[in-house]
């Protein structure tokens, strides 16, 4: 992987000269319903900031050609970015969202991840502190071809006033292009999916996004009516009734958000922030409310002077909830509360409503200080008990109001007088700081004000409605204004209430209807549920699915030491790669039969892919035996096993064609004809009931024996290696199917075909020609003549038979040692495997040397090699000469 | 962050080769239905989430062959279930008849299991031979819990998935409520020397 620095260099080979990429990183887009990679930068020009998402053709890309911009989100005063850390899956979700954006990006946890939001909040605390007009971002207008075009939805309604001028167009334009967001039905990505192997973004961040995304189908609007009041009280408690100011509607608002300036100017208000007023006037306020409705309050909060009392009609008290509040301070030394703002936050159903009352700066020409308060209270009022924190940007709506102290510039009081007298506001309202500054935009950003149509609300002589008349003879001003901001607001009145003597200000308030969200819960159900079922079907979707080209493998006839194959193939139709593995069923030890081999058992295919499984079937001299006795069959049933999906049985049949090898010697003997002129039925019966069917008198050994090792006997004594060197697959087929079927003709094969399948008859027995329980037994008495002698002596018949007329022959092949080169030790070796053959138990334990284990059996027949026999009560039939 | 689920069930179905399992499962979890008829010669799973009683379960449901040559592989499946689905066929007299057989497949099989008894392909009312009546006095006896469903025409699909995780949920709560009486149990009489050790 390439390091950050490789990564900066390559995006910034892709930037424009002047634009400098900061800090950059890799994140998983989820895109609807799954995750795509991308790279993220954050993109510098001249202190205006961007959120770059980049495209790579490769990861980690090598070259900025590999780039391709998606989208480029400007970090203006409506970019956004919550930080979701999940609990369960330890994954970072980043929710980067910019007017009716939003984007969700999983991070891997880290160093590298701290650092890369940090750096996204630095530049959105650097948008905070920046002064003057917001950033426009022409610089990103070049960029705005990268990305497809899409009608946005109705995110900025008309201005309503003058001051609401558009001078922001370029960058809005260059965001509502952005605004080509997925639509939360796209179609998934499966090529993409297909490469990446991890396509499921964690369930529960995907349905919150998706829920999101969706609100509109679950969400109705209600339309509240919002009262908003403002009042600079000039410390000066209630001495009438407030209901001329708040009960001057009709109708009964919904809500009330009612506001105070200098509540309290008295110096232990300001040191000790108490106050007597604060109870007289909440109480005045309750006794002013609309008589028409019961009203609860929601919350209060004060700094100094400054109160904001939140009230809701009763019946919408339940719907209120994540109610907050914070102060700031602006005053004295940039802190004390003699200035500065109070906000409180509710959420009233779904929607996000934020109240802000501020005291900013007096004097006339302290406007830029206003300004600088405004920011500061942006910056610094959030709501910590959040997390993150959330900040008065961060609502769905906002109502700003207050004694923002703006006044009339370049004006002599004189002339304002008596423009008001005559009624001209409009040349006044011109010369308002407030509106020039947001005309400038330098302050309130992005806030609505309706049109003024009341005489200015400052400064009177107290108890009357005439202007100041004091030695100072300030100007009149608009100083007590309501701004907003948000969706849904629209404005019904905007007035002022002289006829409230007070104070030196006159109350201003401002009644509006304001669309709020409400979740249908019936219908919020039916969304959830069918994100719910989306998401499962996807996931249906991405188990892995493979199909095999047949589920059932036939071989045809199947013979002895003759293996056969057959394809499966099995081809990845799914989604995601796929790990298949061929697993044991039951208590079975492997996944297959001992006759059976697949390979590959176990492998990995992409989708798209295919697999070929080589299935080859093969009767040795390990299977003959229980084919032969139909303790087994060619049947078996294969799991074929996908990770984390399903399980395909694949039955696999074969002919099984029965063959002397295989056969037990005790059936052999029984058996005058060879072995593929009888029925089956009687094979098997002979093979377990070991009987002798009638009329016939078994031969002393196996006329197969016989065959093989007369036909050595007669022409191989003198052959050098004999059993030392292997025979030919193709004359070990050929000798099989002469002893099988029977034939006149000459025995086929060399002799060390013949030498060999003379051992691989033996071997292929259920048992050694010495049986399995006294194995032990043997190889204990392996160096005492005498016993091993009394051993033989106790085998049965056949077994004995066979035994004594093999070690005669080994004795007449070594009568020739001069000629064929054996010795005993290497016949007794070779043999003494054959004859003491492991128990299937003591090869899979292990346990005893090997070595010494041979050993013991070739020094056990070494003794039948080197001894004179003759003493043994010898059968006629058994002289190798014999004929049968 | 939320949990994904509140609940994990494993449910079965099983029955007879072609009674219709997997076009029930195909219907609950993908709501798609295909005419055309594929045997399954495995298991299969899918998986779907429900909301029942304001709580998530997810259900991942094993659809198995029904062939009587699988019959002792697909046993071994049926480990670590929470519920089984026994279904039949209601213009299948067989289909049916072969119920007493699933269930008692079901008890050499599984420990104590929430159990319900599906009648599909409940949709053609002149080729139905298994009468609801009789079906029903079957039910009865067994103790079981019987739905008469049709795959095609999506009736009682759902109805049905959702009465055997209620089962489920229900047999989950009930266990948790009797070692909750059991702790306490413990609590009031503490019994001092009960400590059996156990020899290997």
């Amino acid at each position: 992987m390439s390091s950050n620095q490789d990564l900066i260099g390559i995006i910034q080979a892709k930037l424009s000269s002047g634009e400098t990429a900061s800090s950059c990183h890799e994140a998983s887009l989820m895109q609807g319903w799954v995750r795509a990679s991308r790279i993220l930068a954050l993109v510098e020009h001249e202190n205006e900031w961007a959120l770059f998402i980049f495209i790579s053709s490769r990861m980690p890309p090598e070259v900025f050609t590999d780039l391709a911009i998606e989208r480029v989100i400007p970090v203006d005063s409506d970019f956004k970015c919550e930080i979701d850390a999940g609990e369960q899956s330890g994954d970072v979700y980043v929710n980067i969202s910019s007017r009716k954006l939003k984007l969700l990006f999983e991070m891997i946890p880290g160093i590298k991840t701290n650092n890369f939001v940090s750096e996204i909040m630095r530049s959105m605390e650097a948008l905070m502190k920046l002064r003057g007009p917001p950033p426009e971002f022409q610089w990103l207008h070049k960029y705005s071809g990268s990305t497809s075009n899409r009608n946005s939805a109705d995110c900025d309604p008309a201005p309503v006033d003058a001051a609401d001028v558009d001078v922001t167009k370029g960058a809005k334009t260059v965001a509502e292009k952005m605004l080509d967001i997925d639509s939360p039905d796209i179609v998934v990505p499966r090529q993409s999916i297909a490469q990446g192997a991890t396509p499921i973004a964690a369930r529960e961040s995907v349905i919150r996004y998706q829920m999101s995304m969706k609100e509109d189908d679950y969400t109705f609007t209600e339309t509240l009516r919002v009262f908003i009041g403002t009042w600079n009280v000039n410390g000066l408690p209630p001495n009438a009734s407030l209901s001329p100011w708040l009960a001057s509607d009709m109708e009964p608002p919904d809500l009330y958000a009612v506001g105070f300036q200098e509540l309290d100017l008295s110096k232990e208000a300001f040191l000790f922030n108490d106050t007597p007023r604060e109870e007289e006037w909440r109480k005045a306020v309750i006794a002013g409310l609309h008589p028409a409705a019961k009203y609860r309050q929601v919350a209060l909060v004060r700094l100094v002077g400054m109160m904001l009392i939140l009230l809701v009609q009763e019946k919408h008290e339940k719907h209120v909830r994540n109610v907050a509040w914070e102060t700031v301070g602006t005053g004295i030394m940039g802190k004390m509360g003699n200035k500065g703002g109070v906000g409180i936050r509710v959420e009233i159903h779904n929607t996000s409503i934020c109240f802000v009352n501020s005291h900013l700066a007096a004097h006339v020409e302290e406007f830029e200080r206003r300004n600088q308060d405004y920011h500061d209270i942006c910056s610094r009022l959030s709501f910590s008990k959040f997390v993150p924190t959330k900040c008065i940007k961060d609502h769905d709506q906002v109502y700003w109001l207050g004694d923002l102290n703006y006044r009339i510039t370049e004006m002599e009081p004189r002339i304002v007088r008596d423009l008001i007298s005559h009624n001209s506001l409009s040349a006044l309202l011109e010369c308002d700081q407030l509106n020039r500054q947001r005309q400038h935009k330098n302050v309130f950003d992005g806030y609505r004000e309706g049109p003024i149509t009341f005489k200015p609300t400052y400064k009177y002589d107290p108890g009357t409605d005439d202007w100041d008349s004091s030695e100072k003879n300030r100007a009149p001003a608009w100083c007590d204004r309501i701004l907003w901001r948000g969706d849904g607001m629209e404005q019904k009145e905007y007035r002022s209430h002289p006829i409230l003597r007070t104070s030196d200000h006159k109350p201003v308030s401002a009644l509006f209807e304001s669309q709020i969200r409400v979740i249908d819960v019936v219908k919020y159900r039916k969304v959830h549920e069918e994100v719910m079922k989306k998401l499962d079907k996807l996931e249906n979707e991405f188990l892995p699915q493979v199909t095999v080209d047949n589920t059932e493998i036939i071989f045809d006839i199947v013979r002895f030491l003759e293996p056969q194959s057959q394809e499966l193939i099995i081809a990845n139709t799914g989604q995601v790669p796929v790990d298949f593995e061929f697993i044991k069923k039951l208590d079975d030890s492997k996944y297959c039969k001992e006759w059976l081999n697949i390979d590959p058992a176990a492998s990995s295919i992409k989708p798209g892919e295919k697999c070929d499984v080589k299935l080859e079937l093969f009767v040795d001299k390990k299977s003959a035996s229980k084919l032969n006795s139909g303790e087994d069959k060619l049947y078996d049933i294969l799991v074929l096993h996908l990770d984390g999906g399903k399980d395909i049985f694949i039955t696999v049949t074969g002919n099984y064609e029965r063959s002397c090898f295989g056969s037990s010697l005790e059936a052999l003997v029984h058996i005058s004809v060879p072995v593929r002129e009888i029925p089956i039925g009687k094979l098997v019966e002979l093979e377990n009931v070991r009987e002798a069917p009638g009329g016939m008198e078994p031969y002393p050994i196996p006329k197969e024996i016989w065959f093989l090792v007369d036909h050595l006997y007669r022409h191989g004594l003198k052959k050098q290696n004999l059993f030392l060197l292997t025979g030919l697959h193709s004359e070990l087929i050929a000798i099989r199917n002469w002893l099988d079927n029977g034939s006149s003709e000459p025995l086929p094969g060399s002799l060390y075909s013949i030498a060999e399948a003379l051992l691989l008859l033996l071997e292929s027995t259920a048992e050694p020609i010495v049986p399995f329980n006294l194995h032990s037994v043997c190889l204990g008495a392996a160096t005492n003549y005498l016993q091993c002698k009394q051993i033989i002596m106790q085998l049965p018949e056949f077994r004995r038979n066979v035994f004594l007329y093999l070690c005669f022959f080994l004795q007449e092949l070594l009568s020739h040692a001069n000629e064929n080169g054996l010795d005993a030790k290497t016949l007794a070796t070779v043999f003494g495997a054959i004859f003491l053959r492991d128990p299937p138990r003591v090869s899979a334990r292990g346990r005893v040397n090997p070595a010494v284990m041979d050993r013991k059996k070739a020094s056990f027949v070494y003794h039948f090699l080197v001894n004179d026999l003759s003493d043994y009560v010898m059968s006629k039939s058994l002289h190798l000469s014999g004929t049968s | 962050m939320v949990q994904e689920y509140d609940h994990l069930f494993k449910l079965l179905i099983i029955g007879d080769s072609g009674v219709g399992k997997s076009s029930l499962l195909l219907r609950f979890a993908d709501n798609t239905f295909s005419g055309s008829y594929i045997t399954t010669i495995g298991v299969d799973f899918k998986i779907r989430t429900i909301d029942i009683e304001g709580e998530k379960v997810k259900l991942q449901i094993w659809d198995t062959a029904g062939q009587e040559r699988f019959r002792t592989i697909t046993s071994t499946y049926y480990r670590g279930t929470h519920g089984v689905i026994v279904v039949y066929d209601v213009t299948n007299g067989d289909s049916f008849a072969n119920v007493k057989r699933w269930l008692h497949e079901i008890e050499q099989n599984c420990e104590v299991v929430n159990r319900i008894l599906v009648g599909n392909k409940n949709d053609a009312p002149d080729r139905k031979v298994v009468l609801t009546e009789d079906a029903q006095r079957f039910a009865d006896q067994m103790n079981i819990q019987l739905f008469e469903t049709s795959a095609k025409d999506n009736i009682n699909v759902e109805e049905m998935f959702m009465a055997i995780t209620r089962q489920v949920l229900r047999t989950k709560q009930e266990h948790k409520e009797r070692q909750a009486i059991s702790k306490d149990t413990v609590n009031l009489r503490p019994r001092p020397s009960t400590k059996k050790k156990k020899c290997c």
